[in-house]
This record gives C-alpha cells, structure tokens and sequence, in this order.
C-alpha cells in the first residue's frame, strides 16, 4: 500500500430511472474489491436532475433502464454532455450497461423516433425485430477469463472501427450478426452484459478499479484476492453454455 | 354439444388422476390442455354456468393466496365456489378448474368461481368469458426476461379491462401503478389499503417501481413507504394522488400473528408476514364488494392452510420447517421480513433456479436486500438450486458466507442432521414443488 489511503469515489448515474437489471450488483462488486484491499471507496448516487461534478469522480455506472425511461434520463444526459465528454477523452472510467451502453453512442433510432446519445463513443443502436435475450458468454482481450452474462436487448448496437469488448461465444451480442459484443473506448467499457457483469467477472471489476487508480494515483497495483467462488460461478456458465 | 362436453370433462379428469397418482405430479395444466383441445368452447360454456359471480385476481405477488382465501371466504358463507387451487393461472390451468369442477354430466353447480390470472394470460383468458371483479393485487418487477418491462404488463391488463367494461376492479390503491390502471381503464373500480404508516421503510435499499406519475411524468412524492413502492403517493405535477381506501387496514399489528381493523370489523390472523395483511384486506374487500356479508371471515381464517409452499410448515425429526415462495424481488424482501420477525435461531435455505416458468435471468437476486440475513440468530444459510452459485456469489458480496449444496434434498437433509431446528426453506417458482414433494415425504417417513 502506498503512504496515503487511497479512495476510490463511484457515480451511479440515475438509479432513479436506470436500474433494470441489478445494477446494485455492479456497484457493491466495485465497492466491496476495494474495501477487501484496504482502499476506501464510496458511490454517490445522481438522480435526475442533480448537478455532477465529474472531477470528483474515479468511475462512472450508467445502467440501463426501459425505453420510456431512457428517453427522459436522455434530455438530462444533454445537460452533462460536455462535462461527461472531458471526462472520458481524459481517462476517467466508465462501465455503461444494457441502455447505458447505447446512450454512449451517437443515437438510438426505435420505432417511436430518436433518442439523442452522447456521442461520448462513435458508435449507433437501432431497434431491431425482437429482442435479444439469453445468456452470454464471451471472450475478451481484457481478462484470462471468458465474460459471463446476460443479455436483453431490443436494440442493435453498430461499433464501426471501435474495438469491441469480446468476442461472442455464446449469445448475440451487439447486433446477432457480427459476433462481437461491447464496445471498449480508452476506459469506457459499453456491454450489453448484465446478470450484473461485475461480480462473475472479477478480472473486468479489476480491470476498471485499476485504471481509475492509475488515473489517480499515477500507478495502481492490485493486491489479490481469493477469487475462488467468482471463478466457479464463472465456470458453471462458460461450460453449461459453450461446448469444450 | 353437451356430448363433447361431457368427454372433454371425463378426458381432462382422468388425465389430473394420471398425472398425479403415476407421475406424481400437478396435472392440472394437461388437464386444462386436453379439455380445450376436446371442446374449444368447453371454458365459455361452464363459465357462463356459475349461478352468480366470477371473481378473478390479478397481480404480481399475492395472487394464489387472495385468490385461495376468497375461495375459502364464500364456501365459509355455504357457497359452491369454483377455483384454481393450485396456482396454475394459465389459460390451460384456467380451463382446468372449470373442467375439473364439473360433474360427469358436463355440467357445473356453482355459485361462484375465483380464479386467478397470469397478466399476460388475462389476453387469452377473457375471450372466454368476462368476469363481474378483478381483483388487482399490485405490480413488481417480475421476469423481465419473460414480460419485458412493467409497462407491457399495465398495456395488456388496460385492453383486457376495456373489453370488460362492467367489470369492477378492487384494487390495492397504495400501489401507484395499479391504481392509475383502474381509474385509467374507465371501470368501475373500488380501492383498498393501509392508511396510516405501520413501519419505517424509508432507509430500505428497495427498488421502487414506478416512481414517476403514470399520468404526467413527474416524481411521485411519498409521505411513506410500506414496503417496495407500495405507500402513500402524491405527484408533484398533477392532481394524480393516493386514492381515498374504500376499505383501510387500520390499527394493523403485526408479530408471530397479524391483526388489524376494517371499519368496525377486527380481522385476526395465524400468520406472518405484513404482505399478509394486503393478501386478507383484498380478499375481505372482494367478499364484501360482491355484496356478501362475511359473518365466518375470521373463521375461516384460523382454518385457513392453504398448503401450498406459502408459509407451510413441516416438522421433520424434531425439526420446524417453513417452505416458502419468493419468486421476485419485492416478495423476497418481504419474505427475509417474515423471517426475521422469528427471533429464535434459524437456518435458511435459498433454492434459485433458472427454469424458462423462473425467468432464465437471475440478475433480481441482486436486487434483493440479503444484507438484512446479517444477524447473530443466522445459524446457517445454504445456497441450492440450478443456479446456487450466483446466489453464494450474492450473498459472499454482503459479506455472508453460506455453504454451496446444489441438490435440494441433500441441503434439506444436511440442515436437518446438522442445524438448529428451525429451518426456513426460500424458493423460487420451478423449485416450488420439487421441494415440497422432499418436504412432504421426509415428514411422513419421518
């Protein structure tokens, strides 16, 4: 550890409206990996509305929520979209799910007309036929081991050139044709991945601590932890899903 | 075509005595299959034989005990009630009730039926016949694997209200989203509720639906909570408020029994878990909306044994079992409240499975406040069940650990071999059966 108590601080972006598929679940992984280090860490939770003060923090969540709730956390979003865009071409961390992921890009075109992204990624969704639901497991350039999770999604994500989170394994990601899923753009990670994503995916929770570290502190070392029941979670739907 | 009838209800009976005495297990779906497939007009025909009302009950949480309690409330007043037991609350499981009631003439005496819909089903159901009540009991997050998201669910039960327009909805009026449905659809509607606030939820980490008006998109604004976003609701934006409760809970008690007022009637009873007080409140105020008086209501409720794997007990070698449901987030925070209103030592079992009926999507468990299992009376949770590893994973990120033991008969038998005598039993819907079979033949070879 180094000579002074490092402090991790986390932005939930409006639980208030997206919060659909156990996003508490990313948070309290985040929160409880820093703890069992001895890094202080703290989330502060921004409804809609709130002013945000992006220097404060270290990683931003923004989870997903239904269509009708997106579009209105969409008008706030317009608000913050210079300060948030900072934000990320400085380095600061960002895990964007299910509709946090699409509010990233440029747009998402559904029947009902077109929610305005935040172009913080260069990336588009448009809604297709049917929603995609299943589990899903990928392979990422991120982390040793595969990405587990769920995925329900109407919309159809288009990354363009951008490097994507994983390859798919199992599952439909992005779009249920390219085989990728997710989108990782400097520290931003956007996945359709929930289930939540963090805790079945240690290396991915670690993954985002460290760079919010090293953006911090200039350096981050993460001390190990006893990550047995996280990998056979892991395993038990890399092997029910994808054949050896 | 009374013929047809008549096969349709002997092929369907014969078909639940299969199912349960060979396979040992609830018919009553192949049942309902085989009578539709026999006489598509079989459900029409029958229902249109109940002599006077039909009451249905709709809703998230709450459905098979209201439903089953208002049963047992009219044949405590001596009517012939028909009735869907068993919470098979599809079209098929619909059918089956009405079929399985009939006599082998193909014809039905009943003064009533009670019968509880599935939301989505109520589509598939009302074709058949309209009821004269609705119960609506409230709506939660459930599967959204399955529904999507709650508003799919308020648009089918909206149309479905439409198309019965008679019919009058007796609705929880502390659920926003339930009773902006009733005064939305244009029915005829009465409410009921707790008034007053019973407890303090306003620290809890609960998800609350529906936190914006239905009517207008601003925030609601809560003077309390009871538990999930059931409460006392105004907006802040329209004239969208509470309503007036036709039939309020006061005086409400809750401990090791449940007691409470409704005017000047005391209702008392054997159970636990305040969700409790809402399931008898919306069976009392159908009974009485109907027009019936309830003179044996607390009678019936202290014979009232539903045995159905809510809050059933088993005593097993000299150890209480309760087995109980907990399908979604909102039931299984008030299930952790009921069992931890039993102060003395206990064991608990969590069995998560991932079965197409549980939702193929486990993400709620991590909506679900297991934190509160953080007491000096836990002697031990074990985690069960197809998906026992996201559940340990769950419980190991509020710093409780528990024991992996997928097998539900090997955990039920090891907590019993090796606990302290009082075991609770929390599983979710495909589990539900399964493990009241272990339960049920462990206690009488016991």
């Amino acid at each position: 550890m180094g000579d002074t108590q490092k402090k991790i601080v986390i932005g939930h972006l409006y639980p208030d409206l997206l919060n659909l598929y156990g996003d508490r679940g990313n948070i309290a992984c985040m929160m409880e990996r820093c703890r069992w280090r001895g890094i202080e860490a703290e989330t502060i939770e921004f409804n809609t509305g709130d002013e945000i003060d992006f220097s404060g923090l270290d990683i931003v969540l923004l989870g997903g929520g239904s269509d009708r709730e997106q579009a209105i956390v969409c008008k706030n979003l317009q608000k913050i979209q210079k300060d948030f865009k900072e934000y990320v071409e400085d380095g600061g961390v960002v895990i964007a799910v299910c509709g946090g992921y699409q509010l990233l890009g440029n747009y998402y075109k559904t029947e009902d007309g077109v929610i305005e992204g935040l172009h913080l990624v260069d990336i588009y969704t448009e809604q297709g036929e049917g929603r995609l639901i299943d589990n899903i497991v990928l392979q990422s350039g991120l982390t040793s081991m595969p990405v587990v999770g769920f995925e329900n999604h109407g919309g159809r994500t288009f990354i363009g050139e951008n490097q994507p989170f994983g390859k798919v394994l199992y599952g439909y990601g992005n779009d249920g044709e390219s085989g990728y899923e997710g989108v990782v753009y400097k520290n931003v990670i956007g996945t359709y991945l929930h289930g939540p994503l963090l805790p079945k995916n240690p290396e991915v929770c670690d993954w985002l601590l460290k760079r919010a570290l090293e953006r911090k502190y200039g350096s981050a070392e993460l001390a190990p932890l006893d990550d047995q029941e996280e990998k056979e979670a892991n395993a038990y739907i890399y092997h029910r899903f994808v054949k050896e | 075509m009374r013929l047809r009838r008549m096969t349709a209800v002997w092929a369907a009976k014969l078909a639940e005595k299969i199912s349960v005495h060979i396979f040992h297990r609830q018919g009553v779906t192949w049942a309902g299959k085989i009578a539709l497939r026999l006489d598509p007009s079989i459900l029409r025909t029958l229902a249109s034989q109940v002599k006077k009302d039909i009451f249905i009950v709709c809703g998230t949480n709450g459905k098979t005990t209201t439903n089953n309690m208002l049963c047992a409330a009219l044949e405590a007043e001596g009517y012939r009630v028909v009735c869907n037991h068993t919470g098979s609350n599809m079209l098929n499981g619909v059918a089956a009730a009405f079929a399985l009631a009939a006599g082998l003439g193909g014809n039905l005496k009943a003064d009533y039926a009670c019968i509880e819909i599935d939301e989505a089903s109520t589509r598939r159901v009302f074709p058949h016949f309209k009821p004269d009540y609705m119960v609506l009991t409230n709506l939660f997050r459930d599967q959204l694997d399955r529904y999507g998201e709650i508003d799919i669910t308020m648009n089918i039960l909206k149309k479905v209200m439409q198309s019965a327009p008679k019919m009058k909805v007796i609705v929880n009026g502390d659920d926003a989203l339930s009773a902006f449905l009733a005064m939305d659809s244009g029915n005829p509607y009465v409410t009921y509720g707790i008034g007053q606030k019973v407890m303090d939820d306003s620290q809890s980490h609960e998800i609350r639906e529906g936190r914006f008006c239905k009517k207008c998109g601003a925030l609601l604004q809560y003077h309390f909570y009871h538990y999930s976003q059931l409460g006392d609701y105004v907006c802040t934006g329209c004239d969208f408020r509470r309503p007036p409760l036709d039939f309020d809970a006061e005086n409400v008690e809750v401990g090791d029994t449940l007691a409470f007022t409704v005017g000047e009637e005391k209702i008392l009873a054997n159970y636990k878990g305040f969700y409790n007080v809402y399931n008898i409140l919306a069976a009392y105020a159908a009974i009485r909306t109907g027009g019936i008086r309830p003179d044996h209501f607390n009678q019936m409720l202290q014979n009232f044994h539903p045995e159905n794997g809510r809050m059933e007990e088993f005593q097993i070698e000299g150890t209480r079992v309760v087995l109980n449901l907990a399908k979604n987030p909102a039931g299984f925070n008030q299930n952790i409240s009921a069992v931890m209103q039993d102060p003395s030592e206990k064991d608990i079992i969590i069995v998560i499975n991932d079965n197409a009926q549980d939702g193929i999507d486990v993400s709620w468990l991590w909506d679900v406040d297991f934190d509160r299992f953080k007491e000096d009376n836990i002697h031990s949770i074990t985690v069960s069940g197809i998906r026992c590893q996201d559940m340990r994973l769950r419980m190991k990120y509020v710093n409780i650990s528990s024991l992996l033991e997928a097998d539900i008969e090997t955990a039920i038998r090891s907590r019993i071999k090796d606990g302290c005598g009082n075991l609770y039993v929390l599983v979710n819907y495909t589990a539900l059966f399964g493990t009241r079979n272990i339960l049920k033949r462990l206690e009488e070879n016991g």
